[in-house]
């Protein structure tokens, strides 16, 4: 009996033990890289493991990488690439998951399989035609390439969420809105649309990270000096400085915290969505 | 022989609010215990804390009157059928029931003499290679009775078994648990939010509300004499007729009260303890209310609505002082909307609560009989 | 009634359909195609039949560098299966336990790795394992492990093997949550049922709530496999396109880079790059349909 709530006590102590330490070991490096970034050269070297304090503090490193890269334009074609990608997968997205679920026509079932391939298949294995056809439309190094590109890449995923999602609306939803008259296209727009808002926000989870953070792409596509992405301009910025440690140190923090501070605001929401998303 | 005993038993999650307060119950062997109340009245907590799903926070609980608080379910000698059935979804029909054995150590053989005497009474024996989901709702609920009887339990629990069948389903259920009942003699609890299949199949009602035991008796007892209030507006179906009143005068074998309207109504009731002025609620089932002028107690209303049953009418009556009643008529009489029509009840029909709702002891609980409806 | 041609349906495929058709299947299609030609010198392309899956499969030039990636990548890909899957799953049975404290932090903390990029990931533990800064001798030191400090990453046996940790470091996240979401999604009554009936939590683990996630870690499994037999920004950006040292870390990723626009001596070839990414797909197609013919067929879902 006492022998019984001890050992329950004494698993609950290992749980988090396990949890704690293998939490600390994710976030250390981060943690790390963060911390160091904002010391001089000699507190990197001599003590690694100790906060900035008044002495140690520096932001040479910062200076330097927004003064010998674009940082802010990459972090801007990022931005405009990731968040244009993300719009026009969910619109097109949800607009084919619509088709494909509610409407009975020859060819659908083809058609839903046609781009269930895609999830499985990486888009990457077509690089080679995907060069060749961005050179003949004279699209090599923008950004429109690489968000045809991205948008071709989230389509199978988002139409596959989507479609799942769409199927559990109440038939009578829609048959009360046919029944008033109501045309086809005002029905996804105005009565369809709306209802999906939850699995957006799976979809935007799924599509916008590995968008956000790819290098193949941008470097094969858009390596260009105005065009690089964040992810492909630290890349290439710390290939040239390797040896300027504050540089490589702020570069990679600036890199990071965007998206720590994402993360910060909405893992709640995120945590949520795939978990919701991943029990289909 | 199996004996449960509730001492004092109470559960409190953050340590000071109880959801539970002050439960004390006697299960004696065989008998087929049912609580019942409304959502949220804590008899499903009560029973995972006697199965062990839920810690006890103070009391005792005594299965053959040794304490079994700190025991886990499996030593505690009790078996559960979930609301949900909660069958192992993987796992065919035959190992379903197997599962707990094998891990209780039982041989192959016993097990299986064990599970197929069960199927046999539960008429599963031809589903045992089956899984769950190849199954009916009706076939899912005999399997997770089957997994209980297989376990050969000191003490069977019951969660809300026949919430998830359809209405027709869960008729034929009950009257099958009743009979498995006497025919394993088991000792049961059994938990449920609906007031027939409580009156129906329990020995012993034990009626819950806010986290407290407001009556626990036969069905009859609760039906004739309820405890209180709550008990009275809970079992039985319409609801008991309220009306507001005053003590006219009080003696050892009657009530007089003053009706809101100023009608006065006599009670049969051990009132001794009743003080002249005292506001009282008089209460009365509709089927004790007659269309008729004889009985001792006159009323007079109009109808607003009418249900028609077949054998019975519900008749909804607002009375000329402006309260209403609802009235049990026979299914044959045709009554319109707009008709006035005079009812009346005998004395000994009369409940009457004090103000805090408990009830005067009724004298002549029995005697409506006697009154048979004469319309 | 002539039923009208339902435009609708049209208006609703078609951008999806021809963006997925012209950047992504069609592609791919060309790619498949382009694998049977070879490049000449002034760069036009003739037909060449089975030539370059020739060279990639039996000429030294090509073979040895397409089977090392080959085995590089079982490697990379079974580092995976046997250490992330069982820590995804070991954490995810310790986070759906009832009661845990902190259970959202830790979750939320593990699953952050997943959302940088693979680039930064590698370059920060490039830094954390660098001998020059000597982050971990001192880390290791406190343990008083100092002595088994190596330049993890420079060492031809422990390289790929560095490489493939640092991935499971960071992608550990995803097959956590993919097993925590469908551990809870088991109904409390099923465990509650086996709990009542004597088994321990040990039991109830192996005997219940596993077999019942089976198709979740059927799907982590295929996801892992496709997403290794895909990678490259980790090699990539820790190795460069050479993927050192002397190729120890070289994978197909990495390989088709190389085949595609050369390195060094070697002047690079689309059509050699398309055969490399044929045979690639047809690894992936072949894990994917071992997937789907021969487990999720037995792998039945449970509705509960």
């Amino acid at each position: 009996m006492s022998q019984h709530k001890a050992s329950r006590f004494l698993g609950a102590g290992l749980t988090q033990v396990i949890l704690a330490g293998y939490t600390i070991l994710a976030l250390f490096p981060i943690a790390l890289i963060i911390i160091n970034s904002f010391k001089s050269r000699g507190a990197i070297f001599d003590n690694p493991l100790a906060l900035p304090t008044s002495e140690t503090f520096s932001l040479i490193g910062f200076q330097k990488v927004l003064k010998e890269s674009h940082f802010t334009l990459y972090f801007g074609n990022s931005l405009t690439v990731t968040i244009t990608s993300l719009v026009l997968i969910l619109l097109f997205g949800a607009m084919a998951a619509w088709a494909l679920s509610e409407y009975k026509f020859k060819g659908s079932r083809i058609l839903t399989l046609f781009f269930a391939f895609g999830i499985m298949v990486p888009i990457r294995l077509g690089t080679v035609s995907i060069l060749k056809l961005m050179v003949s439309l004279s699209l090599v190094n923008t950004l429109t390439a690489l968000i045809l590109v991205y948008v071709a890449q989230g389509l199978p995923l988002a139409i596959m969420i989507l479609s799942e999602f769409m199927q559990q609306i109440p038939k009578e939803l829609k048959e009360a809105a046919r029944c008033d008259g109501v045309g086809e296209f005002k029905i996804f727009f105005q009565v369809i649309l709306p209802l999906i808002r939850p699995a957006v926000a799976t979809v935007a989870v799924f599509t916008m990270v590995p968008i956000w953070n790819d290098l193949w792409f941008p470097l094969i596509l858009a390596p260009g000096d105005s065009t690089q992405t964040v992810t492909l301009g630290v890349q290439q910025f710390i290939g040239q400085y390797v040896t300027n440690w504050n540089a490589v140190l702020a570069s990679l923090t600036l890199a990071v915290l965007p998206v720590l501070v994402m993360y910060v605001f909405f893992s709640r929401q995120l945590i949520r969505g795939i978990t919701a998303g991943a029990v289909k | 022989m199996s004996h449960v005993s509730l001492k004092n038993l109470t559960k409190s999650y953050d340590g000071k609010t109880n959801v539970l307060s002050g439960i004390n119950l006697e299960i004696n062997d065989g008998e087929f215990v049912v609580l019942v109340g409304p959502s949220g009245c804590g008899k499903s907590t009560l029973l995972r804390m006697v199965c062990g799903l839920e810690e006890i926070t103070g009391g005792d609980l005594e299965i053959d009157h040794a304490r079994v608080n700190d025991l886990p379910p499996a030593l505690r000698g009790i078996a559960m059928v979930f609301q949900s059935y909660a069958l192992y979804p993987h796992m065919s029909v035959y190992k379903n029931m197997a599962f707990g054995l094998k891990v209780a150590g039982k041989s192959k053989d016993e097990a299986d003499t064990r599970i197929r005497n069960a199927a046999k009474i539960l008429k599963i024996d031809h589903l045992l290679e089956r899984l769950p989901r190849e199954l009916s709702g009706g076939q899912r609920q005999r399997v997770a009775i089957g997994r209980a009887i297989v376990r050969e339990p000191k003490l069977f629990l019951f969660d809300e078994p026949l919430s998830n069948l359809d209405a027709a389903l869960r008729v034929q259920t009950r009257l099958e648990i009743a009979k498995l009942h006497r025919e394993l003699a088991a000792t049961i609890v059994y938990v449920t939010h609906d007031q027939v299949e409580a009156m129906t199949l329990g020995d012993k009602i034990v009626v819950m509300h806010d986290g407290l035991i407001q009556q626990a008796g036969s069905p009859l007892e609760l039906y004739q004499q309820p405890a209180n209030l709550f008990v009275a507006t809970f079992i039985g179906s319409p609801k008991m007729n309220l009306l507001e009143g005053v003590v006219e005068s009080a003696a050892a074998d009657h009530l007089i009260v003053t009706l809101a309207g100023g009608q006065n109504v006599r009670a049969d009731v051990e009132a001794s303890t009743a003080t002249v002025g005292d506001r009282v609620t008089v209460g009365v089932r509709s089927e004790h209310l007659w269309e008729d002028t004889n009985g001792s107690e006159r009323f007079s209303g109009t109808v607003n609505l009418v249900e028609h049953l077949g054998e019975s009418n519900f008749l909804y009556l607002t009375l000329s002082t402006g309260q209403d009643l609802t009235v049990r008529g026979h299914g044959d009489r045709e009554v319109k909307i707009g008709d006035v029509i005079n009812i009346s009840a005998p004395s000994a029909a009369f409940h009457v609560f004090d103000r805090d709702g408990k009830a005067f002891k009724r004298l002549k609980p029995g005697n409506m009989v006697a009154a048979k409806r004469v319309s | 009634m002539k039923r009208k041609f339902p435009w609708h349906i049209v208006v609703f495929l078609a951008p999806a359909f021809l963006i997925y058709l012209v950047f992504s299947a069609w592609p791919l299609i060309d790619t498949l195609r382009l694998g049977f030609f070879t490049t000449n010198d002034n760069g036009s392309q003739t037909w060449a039949g089975l030539a370059n899956y020739h060279s990639l499969l039996f000429d030294p030039l090509w073979s040895e560098g397409f089977w090392n990636a080959m085995k590089n990548n079982c490697k990379f890909f079974l580092v995976h299966m046997c250490i992330q899957n069982p820590l995804g799953l070991l954490l995810a049975a310790l986070l759906s336990m009832r009661g845990v404290k902190f259970a959202k932090g830790y979750q939320t903390a593990i699953f952050l790795p997943t959302l940088l990029s693979v680039v930064i990931i590698g370059f920060i533990w490039q830094l954390i394992l660098s001998p020059l800064w000597g982050v971990s001798e001192k880390l290791l030191g406190l343990v008083h492990l100092d002595s088994l400090f190596q330049p993890f990453l420079g060492q031809e046996e422990t390289a790929l093997y560095t490489l493939s940790a640092m991935s499971v470091w960071q992608f550990v996240g995803i097959p956590m949550m993919l097993i925590y979401a469908a551990l809870i999604a088991i109904p409390d009554e099923i465990i509650e049922a086996a709990y009542v009936e004597g088994a321990s939590a040990w039991r109830i683990f192996w005997t219940i709530r596993v077999p019942l996630i089976l198709p979740t870690l059927g799907l982590t499994t295929i996801l892992t496999f496709v997403g290794n037999f895909n990678a490259f920004d980790l090699i990539y950006s820790v190795k460069g396109a050479l993927a050192g040292p002397n190729f120890s870390t070289d994978i197909l990723g990495t390989y088709f880079y190389r085949a595609f626009f050369g390195y060094q001596s070697q002047i690079g070839s689309p059509t050699m790059g398309a055969a490399v990414a044929t045979l690639m797909f047809l690894v992936i197609l072949f894990g994917v349909g071992v997937y789907f013919y021969f487990i999720q067929r037995k792998l039945q879902r449970f509705s509960f």
